[in-house]
């Protein structure tokens, strides 16, 4: 950075009065006798945004809250903090170079999708059986193994259609029978305090299933070829700048935004998964009943549906999410039996920042990481450091989202 | 006396003449190193179920505060040195009498190196204790515990784990990141627990750090006993069964929630730190989630709402994993290293499953508790009912 102490000067102003706001907000609300529940959030955010200049007339007139109370501000807040920023390090890529800043939000995007498609099997066992499955990123990194070894160990040269497709009736069947046999017995009264048992022994399963596969494969990095062979094209042909240029390893659009070919087949995967559990969620008996069950436990038994039988199919499935997004990936990274480890911590992040239990709040919360992950690795000026870090990313808008608003996007209220 | 504290009096005491005789029965330097990584890891189960199974929090960071306490007392020994003379470059420099305390720069040349060719001749230059990074880190062990636990614990208990587990994560990511600083994953250096040795014994004996971890698990011990027996057990008990009932009550939650977890994450960096300077060298591995999910499986094979029962859970098991690393099979010999963890990894979920008390938490039950009926007994024959 050419002259750091802006952006720490500007840093410091955004934090110290977003504190201000948020911790005097309340209070102020309080003795005025208004509804307090979002006084705290809006008062940080209007607080970091314009620091006294708004927060005073903020307390004085002390308007009533709704959505754009926080959107306003919070997206003048960005704009201060990349201004800051731009300001302090001019010669940055991100700043200097739009085609870098849109390829960085393009690859973003697409690996927010994935990171989405396993948050959303995530938050699809949680909204159906209250638990959070601590062995999430365990089906993510057996979905991989499996694409490995059907495809390339097993049966080479087969359609890796079909590995993905193996890869989630396995994490489905470990899902399956994981939940029959451990977590059934939360519903039928086998174990003292359920809520305990359920956070345990999903994370023995991680544990277990963890050491099982170092055991049976080895702690040697596996690499799969990618998986579509994509011809060389440049559409239009001849142009000067063409609209998109594709070959084997990268695809470039509009001649400046430059993604990875195994990266467009992963987002290309995981999207077209995504609009087959729409449709299943939305379509079909079963998928209505799954939400329902979501919704009401007690009135789906009246219904018919068999709510048992829902959380082993819940469970079952949000394991194959994971399983396929770890199956669409294992292309783009090498695989070894720990990457689930991170691929966890995130996912729990996104449920968290979507809000535990929404669907469309994992979807919108794996692009939000997706993002982050991608622009913070890419802008931040010390490169090694950047990628180091990339965990810390999420955990930095973990703990945003803990102080501001524990509800996440879309949650519902605790 | 009654027969049954007779019985619980002459366990404690055997078992601490047991643990302080040890060495003189086996004088084995790979049997004493066992044992002073089993109470390493007796001490973190232990505390563990203290905020598991007492209080009801499950935290998967307890590796994280374990490692904060090992990285602060090594870092302590890295940077800070005393002399007898002021170097002039480094700084800050502080005196204290006749001292300076120097603190040694992390980036670019080691500013004492340096200093040295112009210091006066004669000039000593000293490491401090390792007990002063063992304070230290009991401090830091406790200023992370009441950041992470003001941050979550007000939340609902998944929160807590989900944080945890990222928190573990981000403290590994640093440390292997800041090379500069912390060696990154070649591993911090530290001097040994003794540096000059300790009753006639070397520096390199395992003797000395056998009594001082056995004092450490004993006293840790202890604390927690008269802690978990006190008003403050009951009330984080209360917690444990139903938080909107123990607040309706007046218990603080949140208050008492930070604080048993301040004081498990100030244990666990204790651990850490005299662990560390046992072994001499950390790397970030030690706070792997895998070694979380080993104290997680000490105490729960032992009995998560003892704390006995999740420390002797974890001295057997280490034990175990030390037998069970190498299997012979008649002529065969078959490396178990990693298959050994799936087997504790499958016994964890089935204790978890089947048995919610743990597998060696019903033994001890029977075995303090033998005598209990039959006084029980003979006092409804005498007709003492009301004193039962």
């Amino acid at each position: 950075m050419e002259n750091p102490t802006i952006f720490y000067y500007a840093l410091l102003w955004i934090i110290g009065w977003g504190a201000v706001g948020g911790i005097v907000s309340p209070r102020i609300y309080a003795r005025k006798d208004l509804d307090v529940s979002q006084a705290g959030l809006v008062g940080t955010a209007v607080g970091a945004a314009g620091g006294p200049i708004s927060l005073l007339p903020f307390w004085y007139f002390t308007p009533t809250l709704n959505w754009r109370w926080i959107v306003v501000p919070s997206v003048i807040v960005l704009g201060v903090f990349i201004a800051a920023f731009a300001k302090a390090d001019p010669t940055n890529f991100c700043v200097a170079r739009s085609d870098y800043l849109t390829t960085q939000v393009a690859n973003g995007l697409v690996m927010g999708s994935i990171y989405g498609l396993m948050a959303l099997g995530l938050t699809l066992i949680f909204s159906i059986l209250g638990v959070v499955s601590f062995a999430h990123g365990e089906f993510y990194m057996i979905g991989g193994m499996a694409v490995y070894y059907i495809g390339t160990v097993w049966f080479p040269g087969l359609n890796p259609l079909f590995s993905i497709i193996g890869a989630a009736i396995i994490t489905f069947l470990i899902g399956l029978i994981f939940e029959v046999v451990f977590l059934r017995a939360m519903n039928t009264g086998q174990v003292e305090r359920p809520g305990e048992y359920a956070i345990l022994v999903t994370f023995g399963l991680a544990f277990f299933l963890q050491y099982l596969v170092l055991a049976l494969v080895g702690a040697n990095p596996k690499k799969v070829p990618r998986f579509v062979q994509y011809p060389d094209i440049t559409f239009p042909s001849g142009a000067e700048a063409p609209l998109l240029t594709m070959n084997v390893r990268t695809f470039s659009f509009f001649n400046s935004i430059t993604i990875s070919s195994t990266r467009i087949t992963a987002a290309l995967v995981s999207l077209i998964l995504l609009g087959i559990l729409m449709w299943f969620l939305y379509k079909t008996w079963t998928g209505k009943a799954l939400r329902a069950v979501s919704q009401d436990r007690q009135a789906a038994a009246v219904t018919g549906i068999n709510p048992n039988r829902m959380n082993t199919l819940a469970f079952a499935l949000g394991g194959a999410l994971a399983g396929v997004s770890g199956a669409s990936l294992v292309q783009v990274f090498s695989w070894v039996p720990w990457v689930g480890v991170l691929a966890s911590a995130r996912s729990f992040v996104i449920i968290v920042l979507g809000g535990m239990g929404s669907l469309p709040g994992a979807f919108i919360g794996g692009l939000i990481v997706g993002l982050v992950e991608t622009i913070g690795a890419g802008c931040i000026p010390d490169p090694q450091r950047a990628t180091a870090y990339i965990p810390a990313y999420g955990m930095v808008i973990l703990v945003i989202v803990l102080l501001l608003k524990p509800t996440g996007l879309f949650g519902r209220e605790l | 006396m009654s027969k049954r504290n007779w019985l619980v009096w002459g366990f404690t005491l055997s078992g601490i003449v047991l643990l302080v005789g040890f060495p003189f029965l086996t004088p084995n330097n790979y049997i004493m190193h066992v044992s002073i990584i089993a109470f390493f890891f007796a001490i973190l189960a232990s505390s563990w179920s203290l905020l598991a199974g007492y209080a009801g929090q499950f935290s998967f960071g307890h590796m994280a505060f374990m490692a904060i306490g090992a990285y602060s007392t090594g870092l302590y020994s890295k940077f800070i040195r005393l002399g007898t003379a002021p170097t002039g470059i480094c700084t800050p420099e502080i005196k204290i009498g006749d001292h300076w305390l120097f603190f040694i720069n992390a980036y670019g040349d080691n500013c004492l190196d340096i200093a040295k060719k112009t210091m006066p001749v004669g000039t000593l230059i000293y490491r401090l204790p390792p007990w002063h990074g063992i304070i230290l880190a009991a401090i830091m062990g406790g200023v992370f515990g009441v950041l992470v636990g003001g941050l979550v614990l007000r939340l609902r208990r998944t929160y807590l784990a989900l944080f945890t587990i990222g928190f573990s994560e981000i403290v590994r990511v640093a440390i292997n990141a800041e090379i500069a600083i912390t060696d990154g994953p070649n591993g911090l250096q530290l001097q040994p627990l003794f540096p000059n040795g300790m009753f006639g014994f070397s520096a390199v004996d395992k003797i000395p750090p056998y009594y001082a971890m056995m004092l450490l698990f004993v006293v840790s011990m202890l604390f927690m006993y008269w802690l978990t027996n006190s008003r403050f057990g009951l009330f984080i008990r209360s917690i444990r069964e139903d938080e909107e009932a123990a607040a309706a009550l007046g218990v603080h939650i949140v208050r008492y929630k930070v604080l048993v977890f301040t004081i498990t994450s100030i244990i666990a960096a204790v651990a850490g730190a005299v662990y560390a300077h046992y072994v001499q060298v950390i790397t970030p591995n030690i706070l792997l989630i895998a070694q979380m999910s080993l104290v997680i499986a000490m105490a729960v094979i032992g009995g998560l709402e003892s704390l006995l029962a999740a420390a002797i859970g974890a001295i057997a098991i280490e034990f175990m994993l030390e037998l069970l690393r190498e299997l012979h099979i008649g002529p065969l010999v078959v490396d178990m290293t990693t298959w050994r963890l799936v087997f504790f990894g499958l016994l964890l979920m089935l204790t978890l499953r089947f048995w919610n008390n743990g597998l060696l938490y019903p033994i001890i039950q029977r075995l303090t508790r033998r005598g209990v009926a039959e006084e029980t007994v003979a006092k409804r024959l005498a007709g003492q009912e009301g004193d039962v």
